[in-house]
């Protein structure tokens, strides 16, 4: 089960499994956002390629537009998927 | 002895997986803990046996083995063109997110977890073989 709740000025909370089966709808659910974006990451429970490849081409989109994608109170076990992506060098995690 | 099982080819069976993985770590005694990379392991395994496992069209059969020291996982493709995973390109993880281009990173997330990644082709059966020590 996974789950994307969107609040005022941004915020977006992810909450579940994010994995193969997920993705495909929360990229739907990603690709309505043109703002700066906040992502609260504390109730995500799983992240696979497929989890970091919609926020890798959401972080792409939004940037493009001019646009920040900022992922923060990350689970050690889900940042530790970041870091061995590499990805933790490059977007804005905190 | 281990555990075997099968689960059809599409991305709907990655949670019947993930429930397959707990209970083995249940009956084993082995810390809940290791579930996430075990089910990283092989969701990105599983995917990419959907993917691109040419003519594929059997279910794909995940076995588990182990103890509180190492777990073996191994995943079958049956009747399909061989996909050497232990070929697949690194990804430079050098390169900026923003110039990332798609595809390899599950493979190379395998590598990142497993202590030993093993590729076997036989019969026009693909046979991959992943082992992880297990540090509580």
């Amino acid at each position: 089960m996974f789950e994307i709740q969107t609040g005022e000025g941004g915020y977006l909370k992810l909450s579940g499994r994010l994995d193969a089966a997920e993705s495909e709808r929360a990229l739907t659910q990603l690709n309505t956002l043109s703002q700066p974006i906040t992502v609260d990451c504390s109730d995500l429970e799983y992240i696979s390629s497929a989890g970091l490849g919609i926020l890798l081409q959401t972080y792409k989109r939004l940037l493009g537009l001019g646009h920040t994608f900022k992922l923060v109170n990350m689970q050690p076990r889900v940042r530790n998927v970041f870091t061995y992506a590499g990805l933790d060098k490059f977007l804005l995690i905190e | 002895m281990g555990e075997r099982q099968r689960f059809p080819r599409n991305f709907n069976s990655l949670k019947v997986i993930s429930e397959f993985v707990a209970a083995f770590l249940a009956a084993r005694g082995i810390d809940p803990a290791h579930a996430f990379e075990a089910d990283l392991v092989i969701e990105e395994l599983f995917t990419n046996m959907v993917k691109y496992a040419g003519g594929g069209a059997h279910d794909i059969e995940i076995g588990l083995e182990g103890d509180r020291d190492v777990l073996t996982i191994t995943l079958r493709d049956f009747d399909v063109d061989a996909f050497d995973v232990t070929r697949v390109r690194p990804v430079d993880t050098c390169t900026p997110a923003g110039e990332r281009q798609p595809g390899g990173l599950g493979i190379h997330l395998v590598r990142q977890i497993a202590d030993s990644l093993e590729y076997e082709y036989k019969d026009r059966n693909s046979t991959i073989t992943v082992t992880k020590k297990l540090r509580s």
